[in-house]
């Protein structure tokens, strides 16, 4: 009888538990990550049958990406599911639960390989760590084709082509733009006056290109004005920069970095910048990090674009940062082109397929503001 | 040793130092030099926002450390619940947003997978009979894969306050002329009281007390173990729901994949505030000044210069002093 009950309880809850979870799971296209797992028991025999699709024209291929974690990443899926249907391909989009999970990641590597596609779209979390999953692909004679911050110093002749956005400039470009707004106040600044980065990690290639972008640019900018600068915080950042470090500098680049991918930990890193009162601007390298720096702005309220106010500049779109950049909390954000990226990415993968030679596409990025949010050209790349 | 015990000295023989308990009294001097000191060292603590801050953090931790004071008690421990907690923020909020349901049906969802997971840690290990740790060790994994998987591993933003369904998040701050109040903390409170109340003087709280005193007296004595052994483990679950919607209305953004670790600042919390890791022994109001230590610490060691790699060390040093202080404690009652 107790068993009985037990046993009643326990599928009660769990076709519960699966009813609140699936009735919400309408919309997402993507394959998640668990589904891979059921993918990889596939009998090999399959590779054969798809190579001679090749030959038909039905090509697959695999793309291993960084996850779902950011909306940027369904607009990726978004432009590859598009131009996939266009060419009459079939593909397989995976990635991690999160982007600190880089074995899990590598582990997709190796499945996508062993699936022997046509060719693979790698968007390496950590290329140190996939180094193996390349090698083997080279081995099989998989070409892989690189995507959003691409397969950064993977061995010579695995990577035919990349499509990414080049982070290092759009950090440029932020930086380009974050200082016409702060100029003057440089300038006419009586004390030390602090700029802030806020990074959601130090690991990931394109945020650490991002903030370097940044604060590259922007010391440049500052020195070529007569002012001294210097880049404090994060070891990583303070070791890379191009910046020269001087003490007693006329502008400080102070970099925070959480200790694990948390909102509450980044909101707070938001907060201890704008509680110093000589902050001017702070910089937000993505979607997680600007978000927590409109949620940690909320206590405050320092953000804006008026004289007193603390400049924010944020980076990717999603709903919180779009209405922040809309009231003028934000200066503006930079946006890429994820859709292309996506569209791209395919495209590439298509043409080695039929072996025409290919070379690196730089998909782009776009800085938008209140005024010009609204242009169909911006308005395509940013998203809820 | 015991003879020493029952003497005690000044301190510990005042009548009032008898009711509080001398740890609550502890944690509250504690936590009165850690505001001072920050206040001292860094001027950006001594404003009115350090202490919206420190709400911010503490709304979620105090609901996991109510929750999970109760599973302490029993000797046990749930280690479910900070995936837990962005798993069934996720799941309530991707309704909200992506399937646009009302809010309240967000919250309602929340707060039931949060009851159901709940039973599931308490069924197994009352009477699947596994060690709490392993059990919710497993379902800590469970939770962050459900949590990825119900949303297609989207994160989740929660309304704003300023969206026409954004509510929810005047449950916590509100803005009146111009200031803004934290208050979240009546919630806080509000719960404490009823749950300290149960702990203390109802039947199912007593029975949960016993349990983790001496479970195998409690079930000779007639008491139903597994029932409310259970219960102590739908409490967590419940609260890790509450954590979670409080969370996910003063931060907005849930991740999937994340939330591991929070579980550690709630337990630690719990333990800071006098409740033993052996069980049979804990305050709900210990545990909320616990994790008012935890939030100020999180708060105040930005706010002084440290990285975070330095304020993880520094909280895991508090956490050891804490569980050392409980282990001492036990070794002079036996």
């Amino acid at each position: 009888m107790k068993k009985k009950l037990l046993s009643v309880l326990l599928c009660a809850a769990m076709v519960a538990t699966m009813a609140a979870g699936c009735g919400s799971k309408e919309e997402p296209a993507a394959a998640p990550a668990p589904e891979t797992k059921e993918d990889t028991q596939e009998p090999a025999a399959d590779a054969g049958e798809e190579k001679t699709d090749e030959a038909t024209g039905s090509l697959h291929f695999e793309i291993v990406s960084k996850g779902f974690q950011h909306q940027y990443w369904q607009a990726v899926l978004k432009g590859a599911e598009q131009k996939a249907a266009e060419l009459g391909v079939t593909m397989e989009f995976v990635g991690p639960n999160s982007e600190s999970d880089i074995a899990d990641q590598v582990q997709m590597l190796n499945n996508a390989v062993n699936k022997k596609p046509a060719a693979i779209g790698l968007a390496a979390l950590d290329t140190k760590s996939a180094l193996d999953g390349i090698q083997a692909a080279m081995d099989a004679g998989i070409p892989i084709v690189g995507f959003d911050s691409g397969v950064p110093e993977a061995p010579e002749g695995a990577v035919y082509a990349n499509c990414a956005t080049d982070n290092y400039a759009a950090g440029e470009l932020a930086a380009e733009k974050t200082y016409e707004a702060i100029k003057d106040r440089i300038a006419n600044a009586s004390g030390t006056v602090r700029i802030g980065v806020l990074s959601q990690d130090a690991t990931g290639e394109s945020l650490i290109s991002r903030g370097l972008g940044f604060i590259d640019k922007i010391a440049e900018l500052i020195v070529a004005d007569g002012k001294t600068v210097t880049v404090v915080g994060n070891q990583k950042f303070v070791d890379d920069s191009k910046c020269e470090k001087t003490d007693g500098a006329d502008v400080e680049i102070e970099v925070l970095v959480p200790a694990s991918v948390d909102s509450a930990l980044s909101a707070t890193d938001c907060q201890t910048l704008l509680n110093k009162a000589d902050t001017i601007a702070i910089y937000g390298s993505n979607q997680h990090s600007a978000e927590a720096m409109v949620t940690g702005d909320e206590n405050l309220g320092k953000f804006g674009t008026g004289e007193d106010n603390v400049i924010a500049v944020g980076f990717d779109s999603g709903a919180v940062i779009k209405a922040a950049v809309k009231d003028g909390t934000f200066l503006g954000a930079i946006t890429q082109a994820p859709v292309a990226m996506g569209e791209a990415v395919i495209q590439t993968l298509y043409d080695i397929a039929n072996g025409k030679t290919v070379s690196d596409i730089d998909t782009g990025c776009q800085w938008y503001t209140a005024e010009n949010m609204d242009d169909p050209e911006i308005a395509q790349n940013l998203y809820d | 040793m015991a003879d020493n015990q029952k003497k005690g000295n000044a301190f510990t023989n005042n009548p009032i130092v008898k009711a509080v308990g001398t740890q609550k009294i502890v944690v509250v001097l504690v936590l009165i030099i850690l505001l001072a000191f920050f206040s001292a060292a860094s001027s950006a603590f001594r404003q009115y926002s350090t202490i919206l801050s420190i709400m911010d953090y503490t709304y979620y931790l105090a609901f996991l450390g109510i929750g999970v004071t109760f599973c302490l008690i029993t000797g046990g421990v749930d280690l479910s619940i900070g995936t837990g907690l962005v798993c069934y923020g996720l799941i309530g909020g991707y309704l909200i947003t992506y399937n646009k349901m009302p809010v309240i049906v967000g919250i309602l969802v929340t707060l039931l997978v949060g009851v159901l997971m709940g039973a599931i840690n308490g069924i197994i290990v009352s009477m699947g009979g596994l060690p709490p740790f392993l059990a919710t060790l497993c379902t800590m994994m469970i939770a962050r894969g459900l949590g990825s998987l119900a949303t297609g591993g989207l994160s989740v933003n929660w309304p704003p306050t300023a969206a026409e369904n954004g509510w929810a998040r005047m449950l916590f701050k509100i803005e009146v002329g111009g200031v803004k109040l934290p208050i979240g903390f009546i919630w806080v409170l509000l719960f404490a009281i009823i749950m300290s109340i149960v702990l203390n003087k109802t039947k199912p709280g007593r029975y949960i007390i016993a349990i983790g005193s001496n479970k195998e007296a409690t079930r000779l004595s007639g008491v139903n173990v597994v029932k409310y052994q259970t219960l102590a483990y739908i409490f967590s679950g419940f609260f890790t729901g509450l954590a979670a919607i409080a969370y996910a209305n003063t931060f907005q953004a849930l991740a999937p994949g994340t939330g591991a670790g929070m579980e550690l600042n709630a337990i630690g919390g719990a333990i800071i505030g006098g409740t033993s890791m052996s069980g049979g022994m804990g305050s709900i109001a210990g545990t909320i000044l616990g994790v008012f230590i935890m939030s100020v610490l999180q708060t105040g060691l930005p706010n002084i210069g440290l990285q975070a790699n330095y304020q993880q060390i520094i909280i895991g040093m508090v956490l050891i002093l804490a569980v050392l202080v409980d282990v001492l404690k036990n070794k002079k009652l036996t």
